[in-house]
């Protein structure tokens, strides 16, 4: 194996490390657990409503753009978040010190990014099958399908956390704007109300947004043929889904591995020195 | 180098001479208008502990960090273990360690782990001679941190968490080590214990190493040779000994003779006493008799001062 692909691996290693300490960090656990629970109660407020004109319950409707929204919040917002803070406490730098360092510092991100996806998935999923009607009823093949379209989703979005990660280089600022966005995201991509029947600005801007690309293309593995008829052109889109995410996943490959270098090469104990007696100022 | 300009420090010696680990020739920085470093040279031999001493804004981190790689001079010829830091790979990494300044990384890593994962980076560089990484049990309790090896990083003291730091900079067993301000926030215990792992790490393992501090006492005690930086420049380079020596060449004598106290700054105070005690016998005057005599070499705080507030 070559040293590159060994720092991969000590990164994956490096990844599982920092999900463990996460779990076992009560804040962290606070964070998921509430998330989940405020999610819940939501989707539990709709179990027996209707989307109007059909016979599909609005919370099986609202699940999967759920799904989709954990993926962009985690993927996107968390990733950025962690690299800004990360670059800032000196984490970065350290690995940096270290042979191929930030190759197992970015694989380390990726592992980590997934299993607190999956986790957060998890938690919310499995209260849900109790109450949530017609979830899964298509079986096997529609699974396999929603997990195609969640790693298509995540291919879109991680690459995004570490660009805005990369540019940003503060932490504060990445979460202050980065909450407004995620609100602005989460009123214009259709998770709560079908998107087709709010404002045609609305509709323009969330088609913009991967959220509501990944929040149909789940829909359209996870609910009942007939839910179609809510999305907009009363159709899955299916080919036109698959090739915006994919687009947003190309964009973000090519870019996000030359801002990612550009920036670690830019990483000195002085800069980082520095960022920390600003942070501390600001206090 | 393709430049045509002859280099009289490269004619001299050849570039990868295998005693040498690390040559800096004419480095300069700057940052805007701003000169930081105004052509800085000097050597490290393998082997050698090397103590870059100045004041604040002297310009010791911006030339450590340059060699560690993490910064591009602005100009300059710099060779570290027989490559250029700004543009050397991995494998030139995994031969020199980096101690950095304290920070709140991984507070919530525990000691154990933290070591363990940073070593495996070093795993694919061991060799017959130097086997990497350090096996982490074995380097806990070099750093004497076998009792906190479960604790969680940000748990640490100060001191703990900087002998943490110092392992991790050792972890991958370094051919050449930096160490930025070490023993910053130490108390004397622990600054004693890290005085002895410099030393055995320089003895034992044959690791050459540059650190910068501006205590002089440490200075003192570690450096095999010292360099006093001031504004941007190496004002002084030699062994604490020589340095206090080169200070206007001089030592102290004093002596009290006809009832009153005498100074005399020499040169050669040995010559110089000598001189003195052969006029006294020339007089051979009991009243004259010379007593309390005494010959002071400078310290090296003393030449410290004067190097720095040249």
């Amino acid at each position: 194996m070559s040293a590159a692909g060994y720092a991969a691996r000590c990164g994956a290693r490096r990844g599982r490390i920092e999900f463990m300490n996460s779990v076992r960090a009560g804040q962290d656990m606070a964070y998921y657990v509430i998330t989940s629970l405020v999610l819940l109660l939501v989707l539990y407020l709709n179990r027996d409503d209707t989307v109007p004109g059909t016979d599909v319950s609005v919370a099986a409707f609202m699940l999967p753009g759920v799904l989709a929204l954990l993926v962009v919040v985690a993927g996107a917002f968390g990733v950025a978040t962690v690299l800004a803070t990360e670059r800032e406490d000196g984490t970065l730098l350290r690995l940096k010190s270290v042979p191929y360092g930030v190759v197992g510092y970015v694989a380390g991100q990726l592992v980590r990014v997934c299993l607190e996806i999956a986790f957060s998935m998890l938690i919310v999923l499995i209260p849900a099958a109790f109450f949530v009607p017609n979830l899964m009823s298509d079986g096997f093949l529609a699974a396999l399908g929603a997990v195609g379209y969640l790693v298509l989703g995540l291919l879109a979005v991680l690459p995004l956390g570490f660009i805005i990660g990369s540019i940003f280089k503060n932490p504060r600022s990445v979460g202050g704007w980065g909450m407004l966005v995620i609100t602005g995201i989460v009123f214009v991509s259709g998770i709560f109300t079908p998107l087709a029947t709010m404002a045609t600005w609305v509709q323009i801007l969330g088609q913009l947004t991967p959220t509501y690309w990944l929040g149909l293309g789940l829909r359209s593995t996870l609910l009942p043929e007939a839910a179609v008829a809510v999305e907009i052109d009363g159709s899955w889109r299916t080919g036109l889904t698959i090739a915006v995410l994919a687009a947003w996943a190309v964009v973000g490959l090519l870019l996000a591995p030359r801002l990612l270098r550009r920036m670690a090469r830019r990483e000195s104990g002085s800069g980082v020195a520095a960022r920390r007696e600003k942070a501390m100022q600001r206090v | 180098m393709s430049s045509s300009i002859p280099d009289v420090f490269t004619l001299k010696e050849p570039i990868d001479a295998p005693d040498v680990a690390v040559r800096v020739t004419d480095l300069r920085m700057r940052y805007g208008s701003n000169d930081v470093l105004h052509g800085v040279n000097f050597t490290i031999r393998r082997g050698e502990v090397l103590v870059l001493l100045g004041p604040n804004g002297a310009g010791k981190t911006t030339t450590i960090e340059i060699l560690e790689g993490f910064r591009v001079p602005s100009a300059g010829e710099i060779t570290v273990l027989g490559e250029n830091p700004a543009t050397a790979g991995e494998e030139w990494r995994s031969r020199i360690g980096v101690v950095l300044q304290s920070w709140r990384d991984h507070g919530r890593w525990r000691v154990w782990d933290l070591l363990e994962h940073l070593g495996s980076f070093y795993r694919p560089y061991a060799t017959a001679d130097r086997p990497r990484p350090y096996p982490t049990d074995e380097l806990i309790d070099t750093v004497g941190l076998t009792e906190h090896r479960r604790k969680k990083v940000s748990a640490l003291s100060g001191g703990q968490r900087r002998r943490l730091d110092v392992a991790i900079g050792i972890v991958g067993r370094p051919e050449l080590l930096f160490l930025d301000e070490p023993t910053a926030g130490f108390d004397p215990a622990a600054r004693r214990d890290f005085h002895e792992l410099v030393h055995r790490l320089s003895d034992l393992q044959d690791t050459t190493i540059l650190l910068t501090t501006h205590d002089l006492d440490e200075a003192e005690k570690l450096a095999d040779r010292i360099l006093i930086m001031n504004h941007g420049r190496i004002v002084a380079d030699g062994s604490a000994d020589q340095l206090a020596r080169a200070v206007a060449g001089s030592a102290e004598v004093r002596w009290t003779q006809d009832g009153s106290r005498q100074v005399h700054a020499t040169a050669d105070p040995t010559e110089f006493v000598r001189e003195l005690f052969a006029q006294e016998r020339v007089r051979g005057d009991i009243g004259s008799r010379i007593t309390d005599l005494e010959v002071q070499r400078p310290s090296l705080e003393s030449t410290y001062m004067t190097m720095v507030t040249r």
